[in-house]
């Protein structure tokens, strides 16, 4: 008797840690902070012009973090997002104004493309037993330079006037709409992984593929199924860069789609997910995505170059990884003293 | 005879023959010493950048960032020349520390914080690209000292550049280190196996960061090789290295999961990936199918290694 009253403080405390603790929290200061000191020293920062920007732009990065999310899920990773988001938009972009399609079919087959490229790379992944690594390395270079034979590296610049209306409405003078998009892809992972047995499903075979197998996952078509996903995710985030530029143009991710890699990482690291698989924050990949948002429109703002914020947003993932392993360490440490 | 066909690079050296004869039946200028020379050159830059790749594969990690540091050591190196009148030896030996200083950075953070190589290497890509371009605010520096330019512009004899002569170097240093030398040895038997390399008193941190810092030099060889050749030191250096990097080792042969990587296998990849670029050009088609081909290169150079690794474990 006399042992349980300290044994439950101590869980109370503990769970208090734990909250305290987690990363969704941390995130959240630390852009509740960063927002607050750009608002009062980066000149414009507040400025309505601005803060639109900051939006649409927040759901660019978050589709872009929900895209790797949901492979990483797997224990592997898919360095083809970028690639897959600007050939999607390519075929989006020639839909439109070569096809003359209404803009919703275009972008349905945009997003279909997505993933059918995503669920070819998860294919070639469980069939051949290779790591998706270098797999998805050697698809980002296939996709890449396919769309690139196929467009000529030529951009499409006369898309219909609905395609962007989207990413140029404002709400009350500074929220982009293209929020919602965002904030629906994240809100359904979060019913899919918390609430649905195919979700429970990716998380054991990410988890434990061997265990998942022998309980009855059929893994490999799961880990495909993520893989699909992650190419749906990847093409939508490019539709909504393409809405934002009003142009499907083949260089928007960089040379092989390569420029989206950092935030498509950053994001899930930021925010929790595990990098070795079964363990996944949608919360936190929407919060990590937002916070590296905020602080490259601040930095930005502040005169600090483009290429220095490219140099601190690398450090800030190797912060997060490094941050994240004390973590790990210290409740180890903990536990093994509790 | 038997031996020679017992190796394993023999199918990469026949194919490589079969390409050779194939092209120059088409098109006979193909061995004139002009375009040989420029094949050559082509080579040795690339495979320098191959081995940076493979010595990490070796340890069944990889270096993301081997192209960054590359740009990073070539802006450096560029810059010391020009701005600061820094005499050549001594600006190769400032490239090489920067480079080797870039690899120990990344060693250490994957071998003793225990990182993923991936997620620490691709961070570190982003750092090394933004320092190169903060500095030179991505103009080029060209600044490049005359004898470095004819370095890289000219000819030891005939067709043969001056540039593959670091190459060939590098190539028979990096062979050397991992078939006779103790360290070597340590790199491949952690790659092979981390858990009984420990257990047989192997320092799995040491051998992971050596692998690192060896790769960082090789970076910066390559990329004080590739500012020789633009005779300029440009910012861009180094960022289309990434998938080349990989597409040569794997045709080689070497094992992504560690442990087993070929030199030989290796130079035969590099002058496969070459000769088809080199074909592509002559032939007039479009360049950007190379982008294309490299993928499906690596694609099936991959394919074909695990069904090798399959059939072993059949046969076991």
């Amino acid at each position: 008797m006399a042992g349980t009253e300290p044994s439950t403080i101590g869980a109370r405390e503990s769970r208090l840690i734990g909250v305290l603790m987690s990363a969704d929290v941390g995130l959240l200061i630390l852009i509740v902070a960063f927002f607050a000191a750009f608002w009062m020293f980066a000149p414009g920062f507040n400025s309505p012009f601005n803060l639109f920007g900051l939006s649409r732009f927040t759901a660019i990065n978050i589709v872009i973090g929900l895209s790797m999310m949901v492979v990483i899920v797997t224990g592997g990773l898919d360095l083809s997002v970028g690639a897959m988001g600007v050939t999607a938009v390519m075929l989006a972009g020639w839909l439109m104004e070569v096809g003359g399609l209404p803009v919703p079919f275009a972008v349905a087959g945009g997003v279909a493309l997505g993933a059918g490229l995503g669920a070819l790379n998860g294919l070639v992944i469980v069939r051949t037993g290779v790591h998706s690594f270098i797999v998805t390395l050697a698809t980002m270079s296939i996709y890449f330079g396919a769309m690139i034979v196929v467009t000529h590296a030529e951009s499409f610049r006369n898309l219909p006037a609905d395609f962007s209306t989207l990413a140029k409405l404002r709400w009350f003078g500074f929220v982009s709409p293209t929020l919602l998009v965002a904030g629906g892809a994240a809100l359904g992972l979060f019913v899919l992984y918390r609430f649905t047995a195919l979700g429970r499903r990716m998380l054991a075979a990410g988890a434990n593929p061997r265990a998942a197998e022998m309980s009855g996952v059929p893994v490999r078509r799961v880990v495909t199924l993520c893989h699909m996903l992650g190419g749906a995710l990847a093409a939508l985030a490019g539709m909504l860069l393409a809405m934002r530029t009003g142009a499907a143009i083949p260089s928007m991710a960089g040379n092989l789609g390569q420029d989206w890699l950092l935030p498509a990482f950053l994001g899930p690291v930021l925010g929790g997910t595990a990098l070795t698989g079964g363990r996944v924050s949608v919360l936190g990949t929407v919060l990590g995505a937002t916070l590296v948002t905020v602080l490259t429109s601040g930095l930005l703002l502040l005169q600090v170059g483009e290429f220095w914020v490219q140099f601190f947003l690398g450090a800030l993932l190797l912060g997060a990884v490094l941050l994240e392993r004390a973590r790990i360490l210290l409740l180890g440490a903990r536990r093994l003293v509790a | 005879m038997k031996a020679l066909l017992r190796q394993d690079w023999f199918g990469l050296a026949a194919l490589a023959a079969a390409a050779i004869a194939a092209i120059t039946a088409i098109r006979p200028d193909f061995l004139s010493p002009f375009n040989v020379f420029v094949l050559l050159g082509t080579v040795s830059l690339a495979l320098v950048i191959a081995l940076g790749q493979m010595v990490v594969i070796a340890i069944g990690q990889m270096n993301l960032a081997l192209g960054a540091i590359g740009g990073v050591v070539a802006v450096a190196f560029a810059g010391m020349m020009q701005v600061w009148s820094i005499p050549v030896p001594l600006a190769v030996a400032g490239g090489l520390l920067i480079g080797a200083a870039c690899g120990l950075a990344t060693g250490v953070l994957t071998a003793r914080a225990g990182l993923s190589a991936f997620v620490v290497t691709l961070a570190a890509l982003s750092m090394f690209k933004g320092i190169n371009l903060g500095i030179t605010k991505a103009q080029p520096f060209y600044g490049v000292a005359a004898g470095v330019k004819a370095f890289g512009a000219g000819s030891v004899a005939g067709p043969v550049p001056w540039v593959l002569v670091p190459a060939v170097l590098v190539a028979v240093a990096v062979a050397v280190l991992l078939a006779r030398l103790p360290l070597g040895r340590q790199i491949l038997a952690v790659g092979g196996n981390s858990h009984a390399a420990e257990l047989s008193g192997i320092g799995i941190a040491r051998a992971t960061i050596a692998a690192h810092v060896i790769s960082g030099l090789l970076a910066a060889v390559a990329g004080m090789l590739a500012v020789a050749r633009l005779a300029i030191g440009q910012p861009t250096i180094g960022d289309d290295w990434l998938i080349p990097s990989f597409a040569a080792p794997v045709i080689g042969g070497a094992a992504l999961a560690g442990g087993y990587v070929s030199v030989t296998g290796t130079a035969f990849g590099v002058l496969i990936v070459a000769l088809i670029t080199q074909a592509l050009v002559l032939f007039a088609v479009d360049p950007y199918y190379v982008q294309l081909l490299l993928g499906l290169l690596i694609l099936g150079a991959v394919g074909l290694n695990r069904l090798r690794e399959v059939r072993r474990e059949r046969a076991a």
